[in-house]
């Protein structure tokens, strides 16, 4: 998240008419929101083949035959994926990158903005570009992009060829990790969900060693166990340690370098989170078949969900932890083992103050769009929502919504809606 | 000799019945906490209402596809499993034996009704053996032991037959027929005759995963 | 004394096909690796449910007159669904695991290409005993003894790397959607696939084959989508194929962790519903198979196939038909959405709603013959190709009773084997997806509620 203080927490309502877009443009695409709440943007197409971004009813100055994934980036700024000439790059607010591929995608940035990354293919090759700087070297193939806080890059790519249905190349295993376009030494038959640590100097990621052995590598060096399997690793924060769930014996175990950690063998256990500030671990965890729960340093939350939990979030502070689920049909929040009052269609990306005291999220129950705060659910409804902000403070909101035609930045202050 | 059939004919009466009872009991509980400790999932897809939905329709005579499709064997099946549990149970010799013991008495068969029917049971086994032998499918997964198994079968109804017509050694024939019976019911909860109360386990599985799941008819 | 039968003395009738890897995997074993593998599946990976299907079978053969391999093979035992356990599970079990390569030779054969898994036996077996079960159990020791046949392996090689079936490559499956969206157009304006829309309704997905040979598919559904009005999105991120070939050689690790991508990426866009393509064994690997490895007892996500989708759009207006198609159809029940999720009569329903004259096929519904195609045979590939027609004969008879000119498989399975079978038998049938009638057939408006 960028900066919020700098963000105007005193002006009630700002209004963007959004409806004459409709008859400005042959179509308009979803809306994308900047992080200030000030700008309110869309792909736009102008004619047959002729598309740009409108940005608070003010276009880009470039066009482009083909443009795709509208990102909202720091300083109030747009980025899309933009085609002119069958040649792809990356527009930030009408000026593009220098270095053009035959295609582009994956968009994803660090946490403060400064880097952004996606996958690139070029004469049918791949690799990935940050900040307009594309890798040295390209691969036959490109999997499992990640951009590290820092703006370092890896990937799995294949570094050998294989003809069709060449199953014994596979065997020998062609996929090795590669950080910052350089390739490990060491290849895999698989690798998956690769982790950066905090000085995103080292990786860790899941792999299968042959056609039933999984385990976890870490830089170069798998850890010596093998496992049924395994699902994505964590470094411990400002640490070279690393946990990962890992399924031995037919359960699940939370391991730490190679040893267990965690006491109880779940059914399933993934989605790690940490606080890097209380060094609390949570994941996702099934006791009992089909029935799921949230485990906080090994103990299991008193709470049985039994479709799905899709997420979880700790404030910063590490005092909340927050989880996304469905249950019974429904979607809706649990903070810190109480489940929310909820019943929505959808729930999206929850947002958490920094000392946990408030939690806001905007929900969607029968197509209108609520924002709903501390389980309180705000009645106004909207046609369109994107995710709030809370003040630094955490004494205000930052509404981001369209209804009737208009885009409203509203603050709500927390005293009045609480 | 007198202690043994003594023991055969009292005692081990007794025994016979609580191995039969608390045999299949056993069995079931085996196979209830096996379930917990390794598929507990299968709570998941059980379904009361489309077990029984599926037991029905496979008790309802040729209510089943498969049933209509084989009507014959199914037909003999059917009345051979129906008399080999209303054969014993309703026959004059054993209620009087019952009576004997606790002074209970129900309902029993005329006993040439009984005879009758002992027949068709033994002729049933005949034709389940001839068809192990004669429709290929069946001969394919026919082993010695599914013989022995309807060898074990006849072997109460054939002594009892051979006993109540008196025709020979009567007493031996007793003997041996008290002692089939006693081996029947020992065997029931552990050969494949625990059938018995696997099928509607296996059944109300079936039948739960096609009705809850599938949204489907299993017959 | 009747003598017992053992595989041992049935003779190999016919030369068995089978391919490289199945060899080259067989001469790596050795009878340790065998024993172990096999008793470390009988022993750990199997439980009462298993051990009820073995103890319970009474040796009836019923479960015969279920099976297409069997009716096709003139009747022959040894493709009976029982006589397919004893040549496997049960020799395995007697033996102690102790067997031959010859064994797990014919063993492969047996669980990879003479069982489709479609469980019809298991609705005439009257204990209900699934055979498909134990099938896939074979199969699952066929996979840890590396012993799978080459062309499925390699799509379970591709999923486990890309998450979809065919290595398509990430920027293809973009560029095929953007692609068939500019496509669509000529024909609908400002029609358009949103990629990665959140909050959308419906996330529309289909198997890794359609961008990969049938982009016209993806073309058409959008098509359908945009016409009915439909808030929907793709991904552009793997997770896109609900296509699962993994679920199908035992390798439940690989089909776990592709369900979890496939459901996380319809958490990710935060869509109410998953609307996927004319596919049968896909919707089986999201809705019943892929799921339940990861423990999600039941689809965290509403999972709708095309048929009952189509059956929605048609009943509530936002689809209409212009003009009823004219040739005579006849309809395929595919097992893995009739058996194995009911849609036999919405898809009897849809037919009526949008063809002239429909001619039923016998058996059908739930108790429909299989396309000998489903369950991965298929996918093991052209060595098995000639013996797959072999083994559906019935199927072919069956067709050929209907005398229709059209033959509707909602599935890409059946419709791929399905058009093997009518080449091979010369049926001069022309095979369509439902899709396919109806977007010839639909009005080509945009549905607007007040209409
Ligand atoms: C376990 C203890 C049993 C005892 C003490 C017992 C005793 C007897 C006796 C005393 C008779 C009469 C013989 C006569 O008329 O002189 C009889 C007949 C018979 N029993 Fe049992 N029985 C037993 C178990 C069974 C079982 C398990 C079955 C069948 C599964 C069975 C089937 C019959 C039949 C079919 C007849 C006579 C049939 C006919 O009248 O033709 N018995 N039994
Ligand atoms: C109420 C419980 C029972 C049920 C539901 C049941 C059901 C079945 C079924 C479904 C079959 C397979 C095919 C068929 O014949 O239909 C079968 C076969 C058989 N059952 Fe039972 N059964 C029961 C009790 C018993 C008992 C108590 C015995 C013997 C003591 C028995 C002896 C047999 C035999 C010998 C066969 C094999 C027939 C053959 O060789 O083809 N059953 N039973
Ligand atoms: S599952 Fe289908 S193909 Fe396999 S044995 Fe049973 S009926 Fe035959
Ligand atoms: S019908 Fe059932 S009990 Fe009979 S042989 Fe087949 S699987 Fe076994
Ligand atoms: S391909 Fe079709 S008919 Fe064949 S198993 Fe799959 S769904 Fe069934």
């Amino acid at each position: 998240m960028e900066e919020s203080k700098s963000f105007d927490w005193s002006t009630d309502l700002k209004e963007v008419p959004v409806r004459e877009w409709k008859d400005r443009f042959v179509w308009v695409e979803e809306p994308y929101v900047s992080q200030d709440g000030e700008t309110i943007a869309s792909i736009v197409n102008v004619e047959e083949a002729v598309f740009t971004v409108c940005e608070n009813g003010k276009t880009w100055d470039s066009e482009y035959e083909k443009a795709w994934c509208l990102r909202p980036i720091p300083d109030g700024q747009f980025a899309a994926c933009v085609s002119s000439d069958e040649e792809w790059t990356v527009s930030i607010s009408g000026n593009e990158w220098e270095n053009r591929f035959d295609f582009i995608w994956n968009f994803q940035m660090n946490h403060d903005g400064t880097h952004i990354s996606l996958a690139v293919q070029k004469d049918s090759e791949y690799g990935m570009v940050v900040n307009d700087d594309p890798w040295d070297r390209m691969y036959e193939n490109i999997n499992e992009m990640v951009l590290s806080d820092t703006g370092n890059s890896a990937a799995v790519v294949q570094v050998s060829s294989m003809a069709a249905a060449d199953i014994e190349a596979f065997k020998q295993g062609v996929f090795s990790c590669a950080v910052n376009g350089k390739a490990i030494e060491k290849n895999f038959l698989n690798i998956w969900d690769i982790s950066f640590d905090t000085s995103g100097e080292n990786v860790a990621y899941g792999v299968r060693t042959d056609r039933t052995s999984y385990s976890i590598a870490v830089n170069d060096s798998p850890w010596d166990t093998s496992f049924q399997s395994v699902w994505k690793p964590l470094f411990l924060p400002g640490d070279t340690s690393v946990i990962a769930p890992v399924k031995t014996g037919g359960k699940w175990m939370l391991y730490k370098d190679n040893q267990p950690f965690w006491k109880t063998p779940y059914n399933q256990l993934w989605k790690l989170a940490i606080s890097p500030e209380t060094g609390k671990i949570a994941a996702i965890v099934s006791n009992d078949f089909g029935k799921w729960t949230v485990a906080e340093n090994d103990v299991s939350w008193d709470l049985s969900i039994d479709q799905m939990i899709f997420d979880i979030v700790y404030s910063a502070d590490g005092s909340t932890l927050v989880a996304v689920f469905k249950d019974k049909e429904c979607w809706t929040l649990a903070v810190n083992q109480k489940k929310w009052d909820l019943a929505a269609d959808k729930v999206f990306d929850p947002c958490v103050s920094p000392d946990g005291s408030i939690v806001c999220v905007v929900i969607e129950k029968k197509g209108q769009y609520f924002l709903v705060v501390n389980n309180h659910i705000i009645p106004t409804g909207f046609d369109f929502m994107t995710t709030p902000v809370i003040s630094p403070d955490s004494t205000k909101i930052l509404q981001k919504a369209v209804k009737n035609g208009v885009y409203q930045r509203q603050i709500l202050s927390l005293d009045k809606i609480l | 000799m007198n202690a043994f059939i003594a023991f055969i004919m009292g005692p081990m009466v007794w025994i016979a019945f609580l191995i039969f009872i608390l045999g299949l009991i056993f069995k079931l509980v085996v196979i209830i906490k096996d379930v917990n400790a390794r598929e507990s999932y299968v709570y998941s897809y059980l379904s009361v209402k489309y077990s029984l939905r599926s037991i029905f329709a496979w008790l309802i005579p040729f209510f089943p596809q498969s049933t209509r499709q084989s009507p014959v064997f199914y037909a003999i099946s059917y009345i051979f499993h129906l008399l080999l549990f209303i054969v014993p149970v309703f026959l004059m010799s054993h209620i009087v034996l019952v009576n004997e013991a606790f002074q209970l008495s129900w309902f029993a068969l005329d006993d040439t009704l009984a005879d009758i029917l002992t027949v068709i049971v033994v002729l049933a086994l005949v034709f389940f053996a001839v068809r192990r032998q004669t429709v290929p499918e069946v001969k394919y997964l026919t082993s010695f032991n599914d013989y022995v198994l309807l060898i074990i079968v006849a072997l109460p109804f054939i002594t009892g037959f051979l006993a109540y017509h008196q025709f020979f050694f009567y007493r031996q024939m007793v003997i041996a027929h008290v002692i089939s019976g006693e081996l029947v019911l020992i065997l029931i909860p552990f050969s494949k005759f625990s059938h018995m109360v696997m099928a509607p386990l296996t059944r109300a599985y079936m039948g739960s995963e096609f009705g809850n799941v599938r949204h489907a008819k299993d017959w | 004394m009747p003598k017992e039968t053992t595989t041992e003395d049935v003779p190999i009738v016919k030369q068995k096909n089978t391919d490289e890897a199945v060899e080259a995997g067989l001469a790596r074993l050795t009878p340790e690796r065998i024993k172990t593998t096999i008793n470390q599946v009988l022993e750990n990976e199997t439980g009462p449910k298993f051990k009820a299907y073995v103890e319970t079978c009474m040796h009836c053969g019923l479960c015969a007159e279920a099976c297409l391999y069997f009716l096709s093979n003139d009747r022959d035992p040894s493709y009976s669904p029982a006589g397919k356990v004893k040549q496997t599970i049960w020799e395995m079990l007697e033996k102690k695991g102790d067997v031959s390569t010859d064994f797990l030779r014919r063993a492969v054969h047996i669980a990879h290409t003479e069982c489709n898994v479609c469980k019809r036996c298991s609705m005439y077996c009257p204990f209900g005993i699934d055979i498909a079960y134990l099938m896939l159990m074979v199969r699952r020791i066929c996979h840890k003894l590396e012993i799978t046949p080459l062309y499925i392996q390699d799509t379970v090689n591709s999923h486990s790397a890309t998450m979809n079936q065919m290595w398509v490559k990430e920027d293809e499956w973009i560029d095929t959607l953007q692609w068939q969206e500019e496509d669509a157009r000529e024909e609908f304006e400002n029609l358009r696939i949103p990629l990665d829309k959140v909050g959308a309704d419906i996330m529309y997905s289909v198997i890794a084959p359609e961008p990969k040979f049938q982009a016209g598919l993806i073309y058409q559904a959008a098509t359908i989508m945009h016409a009915a009005g439909i808030d929907w999105t793709m991904p552009s991120s793997p997770g896109w194929d609900n296509s699962n070939m993994a679920m199908f050689t035992g390798d439940n690790e690989i089909s776990g962790r592709i369900a979890r991508a496939f459901y996380e990426t319809a958490a990710r866009l935060k869509v109410k519903r998953i609307v996927m393509g004319e596919c049968g064994h896909a919707f089986r690997s999201i809705y019943d198979v892929g799921n339940r490895w990861v423990g999600w007892a039941m689809p965290p996500f509403e999972v709708v196939h095309a048929i009952e989708f189509y059956h929605q759009l048609l009943t509530s207006g936002r689809i209409t038909i212009a003009d009823k198609y004219k040739k005579t159809v006849t309809l395929h029940d595919p097992c893995n959405v009739s058996r194995g999720r009911g849609l036999h009569d919405m898809a009897r329903e849809v037919t009526n709603m949008v063809c002239d004259s429909f001619i039923e096929m016998t058996p059908n519904r739930e108790h429909n013959y299989c396309c000998g195609a489903g369950g991965g045979v298929i996918n093991c590939g052209p060595p098995y190709k000639g013996e797959r027609m072999i083994n559906n004969r019935v199927k072919a008879e069956q067709l050929k009773a209907t005398g229709a000119e059209v033959l509707i498989a909602p599935c890409h399975n059946c419709h791929s084997g399905l058009e093997d079978i009518v080449h091979h038998y010369d049926l001069n049938m022309e095979v369509k997806f439902l899709g396919d009638i109806i977007f010839e057939t639909m009005e080509k408006k945009i549905f607007n509620p007040g209409d």
